[in-house]
């Protein structure tokens, strides 16, 4: 038994979420001394509230996006187009609900703005259709990198260009706003805790599922760490790439209907603008390399939580939120520090010119 | 190594001058894109618009002299619209506290210097991923912006009007005594002296063939760079450096040219710049390209949005999917030359025979995916916007449908003599209105024909007159302003606004609640409105 505990231990100190785990720890730890009240909940009406229901509602997108993210990067690769793919999946969305801006002859705003239930497509296609657009994204940027071996920077690019204009043309450029309740749900709803951590726990489970109860986690590991081997190997490393840029697409349309259900309108300008970089910054907190291979979706995860923690704490402390994205960049520069070669092969040296000397200081005493 | 016995066919010619396809093609499409415009739009027959092609974008030429730079050393610069950003803020706030403009420039380049140095040291020295390295720059820039002023902070000065009116016009083109004909500004005469010292560095120096050594290959490229004891550190520091200081130098002109400094300024500008790169023909995986490409791509952006503007009925984020497609293309052209080098090289290293080429894009049906993504990419298009009406046929009724605008009647308040007119149609009251503003002071307000609520007031002539010079400081009559009037939403109004000031007439069409419209042109309203005595708002 006792031997049992040790190896689960040991299995858990070496596994990718310690890192980022001890950093939102620390974080936490600061807060708690720091911050009054941080820790603190309310419960009204059925709600619960505090700092802590903030950083979950406020990083679920980012979580959502850093679990596509870390597959992709996995692969080796890199998705630029996720900003893009929300603001064309809330377009689509809202064009759902309301088409009256593509020529339809339509219910006149005041029967729209008076009746929460009105939506112009059935519902379940509301959620839907967004997400098979996000998905083909997904699949574009996916064929351009695995077949056509265009570098995946470059290739995503196309789509973080060309995205926002297809998300203005589908609604021509024009703000629509949702009155529609049960939509507006999904991003502002609560069951005691916001109906967004479901969605966040959702996609996580069938992303879990997806690459640690079948083979194609490790697949993804395989082609990331050499793709002409794995292919030697029998991989079908175009399918996996292929897989997994849909899946961020996938997971890019999800956060994108959660972002546009919580503003209440779509703005293709604004939904999902530099969200690619908070992403990519989550996975690589998270510890993923962004050469690809070894991933963990939990610890991009919680990369996700330490970027929006760190915010949420700022923003307690008084910085002016227009200066917010300041503290960011030294969050990139601190977490570039922590895992640079260099940085850890001179701590390495420290710690075992340390320990050398520590036997030596033994045997001078003995 | 056998030499390459060349067949005596075009075909052999165009394999040796492969490396200009890139070049090549993008010159000629932006030839051919022109021509295609001064055909069919008789407004882009005037040799100016060519001069503002220019004009209308100095910065974005400053931006991509650096941005080529790193590109080529096989790097990335996402920092420029942050450093950007940052020298507008910085140069605007130096002004405001009383310094004068030219000891403000070297602070500004400084800071650019400054920023490049640390992200080159970055990605250098720790082998940080240029990617995530200048992210960090950007991001820190862009908060030191909002740490400096929270707010927009206008530049009230005598250089920078000078610097930003004066014309320097072509010499044959123009005709200096009357002083009309083609021009360019001050601040595209800095972006080209920038662009021609940036030719020389890059083609001309040691420095430049070092940057040319080290990109490409995948960072094999860079490994033979180094074993071949070239500086590499050092060039791709420096290359990082110049970027710095091009981007700040844009700052510079920026803040010139819209009289501000805001930590909003150039939002995206970084997309903007890595595209006009790309569409100049310059590899992202570096080693290939020229800076002369990179200024054709930038001619290329500028044209897309002007031809946008002259057409009038496309909205402005069409802009977008054109260059996102210009780049698709181009990026295929790179493919096909890396792949053409590949070949020739197995050819040559096979003693002339051909080897079996490598797996390229432009074969393995590359004609049948491209189709498929076409039909993908169009039947998802035009299912949304044509097929999902027939699916779910509408059942409810526009409440609104308001009077077609009266142009005529508004064109003739402006022959009359109004300066302002601004007409109005639309909204949830189905209005239809027209303003027109007197130099005088005669506010005539137009409902229609016969309508009981048509009147005539006035206010003050100065008030109008000041309002006339903010107009003209908005840049009303340059192609800052231009028609956006997409399909406006139920509740929404269509505008147009008919502005005359120094013998300039100008007429611009917008629509509310969309952000195809330049915002400043509701500051413009909003002023008038202002102007207006209660009761006609």
């Amino acid at each position: 038994m006792k031997g049992f505990v040790s190896r689960q231990i040991s299995k858990f100190a070496g596994s990718m979420i310690v890192t980022p785990l001890v950093a939102l720890l620390l974080i936490f730890v600061v807060d708690f001394f720091t911050i009054p009240g941080f820790f603190d909940f309310r419960f009204a009406s059925g709600q619960l509230y505090g700092s802590l229901i903030d950083i979950l509602v406020h990083g679920s997108p980012t979580m959502i996006l850093a679990m596509g993210m870390t597959l992709v990067i996995a692969t080796g690769g890199i998705d630029l187009s996720v900003g893009a793919v929300m603001a064309i999946s809330s377009s689509v969305m809202c064009i759902m609900i309301n088409p009256s801006i593509i020529g339809l002859n339509l219910a006149d705003p005041q029967f729209i703005i008076n009746n929460p239930q009105y939506t112009w497509a059935p519902l379940f296609l509301v959620f839907t259709v967004p997400l098979v657009f996000a998905v083909i994204c997904g699949l574009w940027n996916g064929m351009l990198v695995a077949y056509w071996h265009i570098q995946p920077m470059v290739a995503t690019l196309i789509l973080m260009i060309a995205g926002r204009g297809i998300a203005q043309l589908v609604t021509n450029a024009i703000q629509i706003i949702i009155f529609n309740d049960t939509v507006a749900y999904v991003g502002n709803g609560f069951i005691l805790v916001p109906f967004a951590v479901f969605i966040v726990a959702g996609v996580f489970a069938v992303a879990w599922l997806l690459t640690r109860r079948t083979a194609i986690g490790l697949f993804i590991e395989s082609v990331g760490i050499n793709s002409r081997s794995s292919y030697y190997a029998g991989i079908n490393e175009k399918r996996i790439k292929l897989v997994a840029y849909a899946f961020c697409g996938f997971c890019a349309g999800i956060a994108g209907l959660m972002v546009a259900s919580n503003l209440r309108t779509s703005d293709a300008n604004q939904i999902g603008l530099y969200t690619e970089l908070d992403a990519i910054l989550a996975v690589v907190i998270g510890g993923t390399l962004m050469s690809g291979g070894r991933f963990s979706l939990l610890a991009s995860c919680i990369g996700a939580l330490v970027l929006q923690t760190t915010i949420t704490s700022m923003l307690s402390y008084g910085v002016p939120a227009s200066a917010i994205i300041a503290v960011k960049a030294l969050v990139v520069v601190v977490v570039l520090l922590l895992y640079a070669e260099q940085i850890r092969t001179y701590g390495r040296r420290i710690l075992s010119k340390l320990s050398a000397q520590q036997p030596a200081a033994q045997e001078s005493a003995q | 190594m056998t030499s390459i016995t060349a067949p005596s066919t075009w075909m052999a010619a165009l394999t040796r001058k492969r490396k200009y396809l890139p070049i090549g093609s993008t010159a000629g499409l932006f030839l051919l894109t022109y021509l295609a415009g001064v055909f069919a739009f008789e407004a882009m027959r005037s040799g100016q618009v060519f001069f503002n092609l220019f004009n209308s974008a100095p910065f974005l030429i400053c931006t991509v002299v650096g941005e080529t730079f790193v590109v080529i050393t096989g790097g990335i610069d996402l920092s420029v619209s942050g450093i950007l950003a940052l020298g507008t803020v910085i140069s605007a706030s130096l002004l405001q506290q009383g310094w004068s403009p030219w000891q403000a420039f070297p602070v500004v380049l400084a800071m650019g210097v400054v920023f490049g140095l640390a992200m080159g040291l970055f990605i250098t020295y720790l082998k940080v991923q240029p990617f995530i390295a200048t992210l960090a720059g950007m991001w820190l820039a862009r908060g030191l912006c909002y740490v400096i002023s929270d707010a927009e902070i206008r530049i009230h000065d005598h250089t920078y009007t000078t610097l930003n009116q004066t014309k320097i016009l072509i010499p044959g083109l123009a005709d200096p005594v009357a002083h009309t004909g083609p021009y360019i500004t001050y601040l595209v005469a800095a972006a080209l002296v920038i662009f021609i010292a940036g030719l020389f560095i890059l083609h001309l120096t040691r420095f430049g063939r070092t940057a040319y050594a080290i990109g490409g290959g995948a960072g094999a490229n860079e490994v033979s760079a180094r074993l071949m004891g070239l500086p590499v550190n050092r060039t791709k520091v420096m290359a990082y450096v110049i970027s710095g200081f091009c981007s700040a130098l844009a700052g510079i002109l920026y803040s010139i040219y819209v009289n501000s400094g805001n930590g909003k300024n150039g939002d995206g500008f970084e997309l903007t710049t890595i595209a006009a790169v790309v569409i100049g023909g310059v590899a992202l995986t570096g080693g290939e390209g020229y800076l002369a490409g990179s200024l054709i791509g930038v001619l290329m952006t500028s044209l897309i949005q002007s031809l946008i503007q002259y057409n009038g009925n496309l909205s402005s984020y069409w802009a977008y999917i054109f260059i996102g497609a210009l780049m698709l293309l181009f990026i295929g052209i790179q493919s096909l030359v890396v792949a053409w080098n590949a070949e020739v090289i197995g050819r040559a290293r096979s003693g002339g025979k051909l080897r079996k080429a490598p797996v390229v894009w432009y074969k393995r049906g590359f004609v049948r995916k491209a189709a498929i993504a076409f039909v993908v990419v169009v039947v998802g298009i035009g299912g949304f916007e044509y097929g999902l009406p027939a699916v779910f046929p509408s059942t409810t009724t526009v409440a609104c449908t308001s009077q077609a605008m009266r142009p005529d009647q508004a064109k003739s308040y402006s022959t009359d003599g109004a300066v302002i007119v601004l007409e109005r149609n639309g909204g949830t009251g189905c209005i239809e209105e027209i303003i027109a503003i007197y130099a005088d002071g005669k506010v005539i307000a137009d409902y229609g024909t016969g309508n009981s609520r048509n009147k005539t007031v006035n206010v003050q002539a100065d008030k109008v007159s000041a309002e006339l010079v903010k107009i003209d400081g908005y840049r009303w009559f340059t192609a800052d302003f231009f028609d956006a009037n997409p399909t406006r939403c139920a509740a929404c109004y269509s505008y147009s606004l008919t502005v005359t000031y120094n013998g300039q007439t100008k007429t611009v069409l917008a629509v509310d609640g969309t952000t195809a419209v330049q915002a400043k042109y509701w500051n413009i309203t909003g002023d008038l409105v202002a102007l207006l005595p209660a009761g006609l708002e």
